[in-house]
């Protein structure tokens, strides 16, 4: 399955969490107006995400996420997971 | 790096320079601002205004976006429009030579505050100027966009090394907006948010709130800086040039970095 979920931060900017999902997380990927600097660290935020279970639940996704070490602009770690919790519940 | 800047960027004892000068491709000047920033940040150059002129309508896509979404591919395709991705996050921007006003701050870090809210405000906040001298209602509005009562008027882009921040910015001028929403494919969900989808789809133009030429709204950004702090004007140099076309054959005019997402 390829899910996809996206919002528009109240007050930030439009993310969109794409997923690549069998038993686990396969790939991710993270698109849409936002800042993140260094600009690496999209990958990195992407990464964290691949090869958890598909029902991973949302404390595991925080915790993964907030291993890198990245500045999120007009988004954050908690929109990230719920993005990607959405996915997974498609 | 600074703390808050209250005066913004210009309170440096060195002088800024100004370049206005060359017709490029969007490819070029996406590349230039690397080659520029690159060297603000190793000390070769001092703090920087470059205004910009294109040769032809482009969309500058921003760092993170993906081509799919926000490209409305068939039609680009069709009108050879050139699509090139930025070095700076944000929103998709179309632009037509004459139509827009494009301008970039390359800076060293110390005149920049940490914070990343109050540094948009910051070196927006001289243009605004600029733009209420003109007559134009201009305000700042967070994050990074500059705004009239009747739309959006801007946006502003940074991106951050550790010596040095570019902020570049684009106005609209005149821009032909039925082109720009044939061009650019409109973020559904934007659409589907009433509260917010008004204020993202209005695009407010200088020329409809000041009757000034394109060159006047130059001249007054000139002007902005060349009160705050002394300037000296120069045309890029060869060198400058020559690095940008390297970057142009190895990232900014291939597939691998304008499709990479």
């Amino acid at each position: 399955m390829s899910p996809r979920a996206s919002k528009k931060v109240p007050d930030g900017k439009l993310v969109r969490v794409d997923i690549e999902v069998d038993d686990r997380i396969d790939d991710v990927r993270i698109t849409g107006d936002f800042f993140v600097e260094p600009p690496q660290a999209r990958r990195d935020l992407e990464s964290e995400l691949e090869g958890h279970d598909a029902d991973a639940d949302r404390e595991t996704i925080i915790a993964a996420l907030e291993t890198v070490e990245a500045t999120l602009i007009g988004f954050s770690i908690d929109d990230l997971a719920d993005l990607t919790m959405e996915a997974l519940d498609e | 790096m600074s703390e808050g800047s209250p005066g913004g960027p210009f309170r440096t004892d060195d002088s800024w320079t100004i370049v206005d000068s060359g017709t490029y491709s969007e490819a070029t000047q996406q590349a230039l601002e690397r080659v520029l920033l690159d060297r603000v940040a190793s000390g070769e150059i001092g703090p920087t205004l470059r205004i910009w002129y294109r040769e032809s309508p482009a969309i500058a896509l921003g760092r993170f976006q993906a081509y799919a979404d926000e490209v409305a591919a068939e039609y680009v395709e069709r009108e050879g429009i050139d699509v090139v991705r930025r070095i700076t996050g944000g929103g998709a921007m179309f632009v037509q030579p004459g139509a827009v006003v494009t301008y970039s701050l390359y800076l060293p870090a110390d005149l920049v505050s940490d914070d990343i809210r109050e540094s948009y405000a910051a070196l927006d906040e001289w243009a605004i100027e600029a733009l209420q001298e003109l007559g134009v209602d201009a305000y700042h509005e967070p994050l990074n966009d500059i705004a009239h009562a009747e739309g959006k008027i801007g946006g502003s882009a940074q991106r951050r090394t550790d010596n040095a921040v570019l902020h570049h910015t684009t106005m609209s001028y005149d821009l032909d907006i039925a082109e720009m929403l044939r061009v650019l494919r409109v973020g559904e969900e934007k659409v589907s948010d009433k509260a917010i989808s008004s204020a993202e789809k209005r695009v407010a133009k200088i020329a409809d709130h000041a009757d000034v030429s394109r060159s006047a709204v130059i001249d007054a950004l000139k002007r902005g800086v060349r009160e705050r702090e002394g300037t000296t004007e120069r045309p890029l140099t060869d060198d400058e040039l020559a690095s940008a076309h390297q970057l142009v054959a190895e990232q900014f005019d291939t597939a691998e970095w304008n499709r990479q997402l």
